[in-house]
């Protein structure tokens, strides 16, 4: 340890850093929207050119142009804008080629042509976009219309389809240049803010030192570390939003240049054959041809309308800021109270124990935090097979799931032919899973428990033998069981149908009822579970000392009174964690429920888990299964609480 | 303390190097040699159904040596095959072409990624070649993704021995089965897994109805469970078991192939699946499922699994991928379906054949294609079958009415779909 310090030493590099990071964050996410705002801008102007060559293609389609016509009018159209590189137009009626300024294209046969075989991407999308276009009309906007793909760096293609009338023709793709957003931020003002700030700060501190005023050094440097930092974070903040707002009009407006350059061009290019393009239709939409709005029809901004998205996109960037901001001032802060130092020596002083560590820690997070975070954002969406296009930010739906799993209140109602459960209801199934953990753990323990105090009869001959045979259902794995289970309750081959016909009794439909079911599975998982008790109990027993029977002889105690008074306590130590065990593994019993009874009938077996696979995979409601195994890990939770304050109290009674 | 760290991991990555440079230089020279194109095909077929599609892929392999394309089989548990689709398919691993019924076909389709369209590579003479309706089962929001391979449905087995002449129409059926039940000795005129909705749809087709009906090109049908047609044809069904008393009560595929092979039912709706468990003895004759006059006279129309072959949107060789499967669509790789593998080839050539077209079992299911309709391949046809089995067992055992099991059945459905829908 160093005894002497510069004074604040602590404080200004948490100044420091704090800036570094406040810098570092919010240039990226500035550089990060301006690239999306270039990037957006520039995928607009590809989507009006492409929406405008389809309007052209249709109006010449509409007059009955003949297919001679079309090469001039393209030409005319693309004097719209010089950044248009490459057009394809493709009819999906005989997979036609109609036109391609590629010259690659033309080499492979006169134009028009039928499409080779390595063309039929385009082909697929002809139909693709088709299916997309009907399948958005009959439920809702989920499929692209106007897909954009990133040719190259600096080339855009943009596809959309093409009706003449309400009849499909086929795709309009146009390729157009893309500039490139400039690199780099405003880097040099930060470095002088940051150099400015912290200069500041050091003299004074240095003043300080001279003038003392009268307050601990510790809480004079945090306050001066605060001011400083709010200082500079607000006026870099409002300078970059500002900066950041005129870049997405200047851009807007350049949105709006080719919308005019390229209405007027394919009236010009319609005009040729004497047809009109109709101006009433958007050519500014997103990728599900829906109008962005902040272009009229004659090309013209929408101020307001304008504005308002700039200060939505700008306001979700101050927000940003906001946060950045606090998070600074809270490393600024623990550097300043010294926490950051103390933490750096620990790390320091403990170097192999955290270098053991890290790959575990990196592992879990790879592992199991991030599936994890992942399956939690996905339970307050709205994620199913049919909307996995849709960014998830979009499908956001708040708490809806976990209200629709919790509020199924409706468990028992009264029909015309009597009481009914209904086997959706979250809560019947939770019951299931409750009585399936009780009684599996209770036949488990009880089975075990007795197997155990068998074997562990002195001079047992071939005790060795019996140890082995009941431990092999332990042994085999645990899926193979289940389904040699599954084959032994067969209504017709089964064994145990046929055993009970042998004795003279009727076959049972085993998974025709809900007790009948839920006896196989659990019978199947009796039968894997008791092992595992038997070994836990044994290994104990085996621990108590056998003097105590004999004193407990001596004074007159039966059996009976010596397994409830010496036997039972002592084991108590290894039975409770391993019940705590057992009952967290039947709860996620995933393979016997499923390959045994499969839930049989109509879904009255199923337990938790199980049931959210089903949700997830026969009824692709990805979401709600998510929001479903985060309930249960949630009971997990729960009864680990739980659990934790049970052993500890065993703990204390040994 | 950090001098031995380091040197250890210096030799640790030494040795890694040492061992990973010469695995890669040969990998790199592996993939040099595989410049043909080399497709995998994935099936779940076993003994002579096996034997005789590697066969068919065999004579592929020879006829395109000279193109450097050659294919290799591998059979993959069924348990465990459609699974293993949608795991590996989507991430490049699985195989270029795979064959599967077409009911996982939509929810393949729109989970993306798995199911190549070959709409482009089909030409009319390829169409030409399949029997009616065929196409229908690949064909999924008016694309066409693969290319029927075979059919399976249910027809009317009957035994040649007690049926001089199999009944044309439900009026005949039941005279005959009525004069042929007697419940006091266990004999049943008719027998079939009627409470199986898979097996009822042969009837709800007669009469019309089904469980979807679609609007455009959307992917999302709209649940039909409950309609007039659909109940009607559960109220005939229900009339032939309670009053007619010419079926027997909770039917099981167990129960109906006991009784056929004890003589005690001579008439079954069953499939090609139902003949590997008849009794040697008995002479099977295949014929169509009768005509149903309560519907005008229309035809039963029985569901039929197709099994396509589709090509992996993730293979390599798309388009040596679609020469293989018009190969095992040709007339000479049906012939050898048909012959060797005992399959119903979807091309109609294969009938033609004398060994096939003479063979009463083959003709039968064959004649019974050309009413039997596709089951539809709708994603949600997975959603579909645990509402419709719950209300049939309802039906059956009597604790519900036809019209209240449907309703019950159409709302959890429609709850269901709703679920997919409303999104956005």
């Amino acid at each position: 340890m160093r005894t002497t310090r510069f004074p604040g030493l602590d404080a200004g590099l948490g100044l420091l850093f704090g800036l570094i990071l406040f810098f570092g964050m919010s240039l990226w996410f500035v550089s990060l929207e301006n690239q999306n705002a270039r990037r957006e801008a520039e995928v607009r102007k590809t989507t009006v050119a492409a929406m405008s060559l389809a309007e052209t293609v249709a109006a010449l389609e509409t007059v009955g142009a003949p297919p001679e016509a079309l090469a001039p009018a393209i030409e005319k159209w693309r004097e719209g804008d010089a950044l248009v590189r490459d057009v394809r137009l493709v009819r999906q009626q005989g997979a036609q080629l109609v036109y391609s300024s590629v010259a690659a294209d033309a080499a492979k046969g006169a134009l028009p042509r039928r499409l080779v075989r390595e063309e039929k991407p385009l082909f697929d999308l002809t139909g693709q976009l088709r299916g997309n276009v009907e399948s958005n009309r009959a439920e809702g906007y989920r499929l692209p219309e106007a897909p954009v793909e990133g040719v190259r760096d600096d080339l855009l293609r943009v596809t959309v389809p093409i009706f003449v009338g309400d009849a499909y023709w086929g795709i309009a793709q146009v390729e157009r240049e893309r500039s490139t957003p400039a690199a780099g931020g405003d880097y040099g003002r930060a470095g002088l803010m940051l150099a400015v700030a912290v200069g500041v700060f050091f003299a004074l501190a240095f003043v300080l030192r001279a003038v003392p005023l009268g307050l601990p050094d510790r809480w004079v440097h945090l306050a001066a570390v605060g001011v400083l930092l709010a200082v500079v974070a607000v006026l870099f903040g409002r300078y970059e939003l500002q900066q950041l707002a005129s870049y997405e009009k200047a851009r807007a407006s350049e949105v709006a240049a080719t919308y005019q350059g390229f209405s007027a061009s394919s009236q010009a290019a319609a005009a040729q054959v004497g047809a009109t393009v109709p101006s009433t239709v958007p050519l500014d939409v997103d990728q599900f041809r829906r109008p962005l709005g902040q272009i009229g029809p004659d090309g013209q901004l929408n101020v307001p309308k304008l504005d308002e998205s700039v200060s939505d996109n700008v306001g979700a960037i101050r927000d940003q800021l906001w946060w950045t901001g606090l998070l600074a001032a809270g490393l600024a802060a623990l550097f300043a109270l010294g926490q950051m130092r103390r933490l750096a020596e620990t790390v320091r002083e403990h170097r192999s124990a955290y270098s053991y560590v890290l790959p575990a820690i990196v592992g879990m997070l790879l592992l199991v935090f991030f599936p994890f975070t992942y399956g939690v954002m996905l339970s307050f969406t709205d994620r199913t097979l049919l909307n996995q296009g849709v960014p998830l930010t979009e499908l956001w739906v708040g708490l809806d799931n976990y209200v629709k799993i919790l509020g199924h209140f409706d468990v028992i109602r009264w029909t015309a032919d009597g009481w009914s459960v209904n086997y959706e209801s979250f809560y019947w199934t939770l019951f299931i899973t409750i009585c399936w953990t009780v009684s599996n753990v209770a036949i488990g323990v009880t089975l075990g428990l007795m197997l155990a105090l068998a074997l562990n009869t002195e001079n047992l001959r071939g005790r060795a033998i019996y140890r082995v045979l009941l431990i092999l259902p332990w042994a085999i794995p645990n899926y193979i069981t289940a389904l040699i289970w599954k084959g032994m309750f067969h209504q017709q081959f089964g064994v145990i149908n046929q055993a009970i016909v042998m004795f003279g009794g009727e076959p049972v439909q085993w998974f025709d009822d809900v007790f009948t079911s839920f006896i196989t599975g659990l019978a199947t998982n009796a039968w894997l579970s008791f092992p595992f008790m038997m070994v836990v109990s044994l290994g104990a027993l085996q621990s108590i000392p056998t003097d105590m029977y004999e004193a407990a002889k001596l004074d007159g105690a039966t059996r009976w009174q010596q397994f409830w008074s010496i036997t039972l306590p002592l084991l108590k130590p290894a039975l409770i964690p391993a019940i705590i065990l057992s009952v967290v593994w039947t709860f996620n019993m995933f393979n016997v429920i499923y390959l045994v009874s499969g839930g049989e009938p109509a879904g009255a077996n199923e337990i938790l888990i199980t049931k959210a696979y089903k949700l997830a995979f026969e009824r692709y409601q990805y979401a709600y299964a998510a929001a479903y195994s985060f309930v249960i890990f949630l009971i997990l939770l729960a009864y680990g609480v739980f659990q934790n304050k049970v052993s500890k109290a065993t703990e204390q009674v040994r | 303390m950090s001098e031995f760290k380091h040197s250890t991991l210096r030799r640790l990555l030494l040795r890694v190097t040492a061992f990973a440079a010469p695995a890669l230089l040969v990998a790199g020279f592996a993939g040099e040699a595989a410049a043909q194109k080399q497709l995998t095909v994935w099936h779940a077929y076993r003994g002579g159904e096996k034997a005789a599609f590697e066969k068919a892929v065999n004579a592929f392999n020879e006829a395109n040596k000279a193109a450097g394309i050659s294919a290799k089989t591998l059979a993959v548990p069924y348990d465990a095959y459609a699974d293993k689709i949608s795991a590996a398919v989507p991430r490049g691993t699985g195989p270029d072409v795979f064959i599967f019924a077409q009911d996982r076909l939509g929810g393949w389709i729109e989970a993306g990624n798995i199911v190549e369209p070959v709409d482009f590579y089909i030409d009319d003479q390829v169409k030409g070649r399949f029997l009616p309706n065929m196409m229908e089962a690949v064909t999924y929001r008016n694309t066409a993704y693969g290319l029927p391979f075979n059919f399976k449905s249910i027809a009317m087995i009957y035994n040649k021995k007690a049926v001089a002449s199999p009944p044309k129409t439900t009026k005949e059926l039941v005279e005959w089965a009525k004069k042929n039940t007697d419940s006091g000795s266990g004999k049943y005129g008719l027998g079939y897994v009627y409470g199986d909705f898979f097996y009822h749809a042969a009837v709800m087709n007669a009469f019309g109805g089904g469980v979807f009906k679609q609007e455009g090109a959307a992917a999302l049908p709209t649940a039909t469970v409950n309609q007039p047609a659909n109940i009607k044809s559960v109220d005939l069904v229900m009339k032939w078991y309670k009053d007619d008393k010419i079926l027997p009560a909770e039917p099981s595929t167990a129960l109906i192939t006991s009784l056929f092979n004890e003589g005690k039912t001579n008439i079954v709706f069953s499939g090609p699946w139902f003949l590997g468990e008849v009794d040697k003895s008995i002479e099977v004759g295949v014929t169509n499922l009768p005509t149903v006059d309560e519907a005008g006279g229309a035809p039963m129309k029985p569901w039929m699994t197709i099994e396509g072959l589709y090509i992996s949107a993730q293979s390599k060789n798309k388009e040596a991928a679609y020469d293989l499967i018009k190969y095992l669509t040709s007339d000479e790789a049906a012939k050898v379906m048909a012959v060797e593998g005992r399959q119903l080839p979807s091309n109609k050539s294969a009938f033609a054949i004398p060994e096939i077209a003479n063979d009463p079992v083959m003709s039968g299911f064959r004649k019974q294609a050309d009413t039997a309709v596709p089951m539809p391949n709708y994603a949600v046809m997975t959603l579909m079958w645990s509402p419709v089995t719950t209300a049939m067992n309802k039906i059956v055992k009597g604790t519900s009415a036809p019209q209240a099991a449907f309703d019950e059945a159409q709302k959890s459905l429609t709850t269901d779909i709703d679920a997919l829908r409303k999104t956005r």
